[in-house]
């Protein structure tokens, strides 16, 4: 018995050694906006290189817009491996998004295992996260799997499945393809597609390609999504089809000058028999070295049909000492058809901020006029502490 | 005139180029590379370097510079100049993010410090050994397969780092990073905490990052700025998006709490949105093209306002589009709803 406490002392020692501290941050958000006053609590802490712990929660003043509650918990995970990091597990409440399906918050476990021939499996499986720290559903679950290759040094691919049942009904049956290559230093890609298995159709495909030439990185996209099938299949609407809605283009990305980074998208939406622009030119200026001031700019055409829309947009943000810095951001969006909502949405915001040590603290003032506020004003208000970061 | 044009763009560059970062005028680099070729070995202003354990930075002060430089040229501290604003920043936080001793390397290298800084042989920019420079040695492969990032950095999200060799955090990281998460997630996680999905994914998030760090304009977020203002449009424009994060009953909710829309409000509906004849009706058309936006009000009382039309037999005639099947059984939901058991499909 002695001999197997001692055992136990020496195996423990060197995980009181590697042992990271507690770390705890607390955000003080108040607004003259609803959620009038919200307060984030987060920890996390490291108890050996293989088993840690994180979580956040918050209470607010009053209900968030949409979700009659006052306090919920957005993340409480345990999350261990092996030493040889082969396999690793989490349980409690996550975000678990593996492969082409679609991220689901969940309370329930996930692991990973890597097995030999360089395949890798992956799962979860628990209940839906629903707003509230309780609730009333019963046969609620779901589960999720992946199982992956690694393709040499230069890539990836995986064959995903998902189930989720609400009351016991089938709401989302969904398999995942997924691929991911990277051709030297140069060239990468990856691709996905979801099918719906319930609704029987293609529920989303992407793909994106990558070039980089020296400053100038350019990429290639094209995304085809179906909203029909990602409803959940208990509803009504996810039988009348959809008219599919696509979006294809490429960005140019240039650091034309150490401190100076220009980019523009050029592309076109597609959603039924309608097509409309996507065009981005984009300008951000560091004026330090580390950027902590800097300037930006972007101009937009973007939307489809009777939605198509012209924005504007600039922010800047200056340090002032080390602890003080000052930021404004202003948005103008234009609508082509205003129906009677204002011909543009002025959007602007102004904000001082002081960091110091672990200290946070910032002030803003936000003003604008949308199609539900001839004008409105609010104050913004927000004070952080962290405990335990080095 | 274009040739009055390139003059005009080089003059402005010109003017500008102490904002852009191209004016020599300002502190440089210090010059290692031409340390290193006249032969001053790195020992001798990094002192103690080879002794390193981790605890301290080895930066050379102005004694060890007169050691050479015996008549300096100004008064003020050498290193004001001869190194750029943040240099010490940056190698305080490669102190605190990396597992690293010089020590132990000092022996392995036998004392040949460019081994591993090879940055030095093209110049002055870029001291900071590229991780390629630690996979000569160490096994990459062992650390990437058992995704032990950790083994070498420490506290990766709060450091901000992100390795030359990573993806996808440059350019339109927004509209990209689900796709490369897709077949890189266990990368991404090596990285980032639970909370970082769960701040913008999550079902039970209080307010976005966007709202919580109102004072970083920079930071990327989908809601950003006036979102509230055209998210109708940015919705219309790309249907099922939102889906892909909210739950469909999320609009109705909120444009209720807000006071635009429900509650026996006036119906958001434009005229001829339902009638008698097919041209009266928008809603069908306008149903295929967003129906999550539908969802999004009706999909609790929507089965029976849609039903009492689109039923089998009923003046709505069939929803379905052609070829339509599913493998949903007719008593489940909700197939059900139109299709009573016994009914022919």
């Amino acid at each position: 018995m002695r001999r197997a406490l001692l055992a136990m002392a020496v195996a423990a020692s060197p995980i009181v050694a590697e042992a990271d501290p507690l770390r705890l941050r607390g955000d003080a958000l108040a607004t003259t906006a609803s959620p009038a006053g919200l307060l984030t609590l987060e920890a996390s802490g490291q108890q050996t290189s293989n088993l840690s712990a994180e979580a956040v929660v918050w209470v607010a003043g009053q209900p968030t817009p949409g979700q009659d509650t006052r306090g919920d918990v957005l993340v409480i995970a345990l999350k261990a491996k092996d030493k040889k990091g082969r396999a690793s597990g989490t349980l409690g409440r996550f975000v678990a998004s593996i492969g082409a399906l679609r991220p689901v918050h969940v309370d329930g476990a996930g692991g990973r295992v890597h097995l030999p021939q360089r395949f890798d499996v992956e799962a979860y499986g628990g209940v839906p996260v629903v707003p509230g720290l309780a609730t009333s559903r019963s046969w609620d679950w779901m589960f999720g799997s992946r199982l992956s290759r690694k393709l040499g040094d230069w890539g990836s691919a995986g064959v995903a499945y998902l189930q989720q049942r609400d009351d016991a009904q089938i709401a989302t049956e969904e398999v995942g393809f997924d691929a991911g290559a990277a051709f030297g230093k140069a060239d990468n890609a990856a691709a996905k597609l979801a099918y719906d298995l319930a609704g029987e159709g293609v529920a989303e495909v992407s793909f994106m390609a990558t070039h980089k030439e020296g400053s100038l990185r350019t990429d290639v996209f094209a995304v085809h999504r179906s909203p029909s099938h990602i409803l959940p299949a208990t509803s009504l609407f996810s039988v009348l089809g959809d008219y599919a809605s696509e979006r294809a283009g490429g960005t140019l990305t240039w650091k034309a000058a150490p401190r100076l980074d220009l980019g523009a998208d050029l592309g076109a939406r597609r959603s039924g028999t309608e097509m409309g622009p996507l065009l981005v030119g984009r300008a951000k200026l560091k004026l330090d070295d580390r950027g902590r001031s800097a300037l930006t700019g972007e101009v937009r055409r973007d939307g489809v049909g009777a939605d198509e829309w012209t924005g504007l947009r600039g922010a800047a943000r200056y340090a002032l000492t080390n602890e003080f810095g000052v930021a404004t951001e202003l948005e103008l969006v234009i609508p082509d058809e205003d129906r009677g909502l204002g011909r543009v949405w002025p959007w602007a915001l102004a904000a001082v901020s002081w960091d110091r040590g672990d200290w946070h603290a910032a002030v803003a003032a936000e003003a604008s006029a949308s199609p539900t506020d001839v004008r409105r004003f609010d104050v913004l208000g927000t004070l952080g502490r962290s405990w335990g970061l080095k | 005139m274009t040739k009055r044009i390139v003059i005009l763009a080089f003059l402005l560059v010109g003017a500008c180029a102490g904002v852009l970062g191209l004016s020599k005028s300002q502190p440089q680099p210090f010059p290692h590379r031409a340390h290193v070729t006249k032969g001053v070995p790195c020992t001798r202003c990094h002192v103690g370097i080879s002794e390193d354990d981790g605890s301290k930075l080895h930066i050379p002060d102005d004694t060890t510079c007169v050691e050479c430089h015996q008549k300096p040229h100004d008064s003020r501290p050498c290193l004001g100049c001869h190194t750029t604003e943040g240099k010490l920043a940056e190698l305080m936080e490669a102190r605190e993010h990396l597992v690293f001793q010089h020590k132990a390397h000092f022996k392995e290298v036998k004392g040949n410090c460019a081994r591993c800084h090879v940055g030095v042989a093209e110049g002055d920019t870029r001291m900071r050994p590229p991780m390629a420079a630690c996979f000569k040695c160490h096994d990459q492969q062992a650390a990437s397969n058992a995704s032990r990032c950790d083994a070498c950095h420490k506290d990766l999200e709060d450091s901000g780092t992100l390795p030359a060799t990573h993806l996808a955090h440059d350019a339109d990281w927004l509209s990209e990073h689900g796709l490369r998460a897709a077949s890189s997630g266990e990368l991404c996680q090596s990285c980032h905490k639970e909370a970082f999905c769960a701040s913008c994914h999550g079902q039970t998030v209080a307010a976005l990052p966007a709202t919580m760090k109102f004072g970083n304009p920079f930071s990327p977020s989908v809601h950003r700025a006036g979102f509230a203002s055209r998210h109708s449009l940015e919705a219309h424009s790309e249907p099922g998006t939102c889906t892909t994060c909210h739950q469909p009953e999320r609009c109705a909710t909120c444009h209720i709490a807000k006071g635009v829309a429900g509650d026996g409000r006036r119906s958001p509906h434009p005229p001829g949105w339902v009638g008698l004849t097919a041209s009266e009706n928008l809603h069908g058309r306008e149903a295929r093209r967003d129906p999550a936006s539908c969802a999004a009000c009706h999909d609790g009382g929507g089965q029976s306002l849609c039903i009492g039309c689109h039923k089998v037999g009923g003046v709505g005639g069939n929803p379905h589009p052609p070829g339509w099947s599913s493998r949903i059984s007719l008593s489940s939901a909700p197939c059900r709803f139109c299709h009573p058991i016994g009914s022919r499909p």
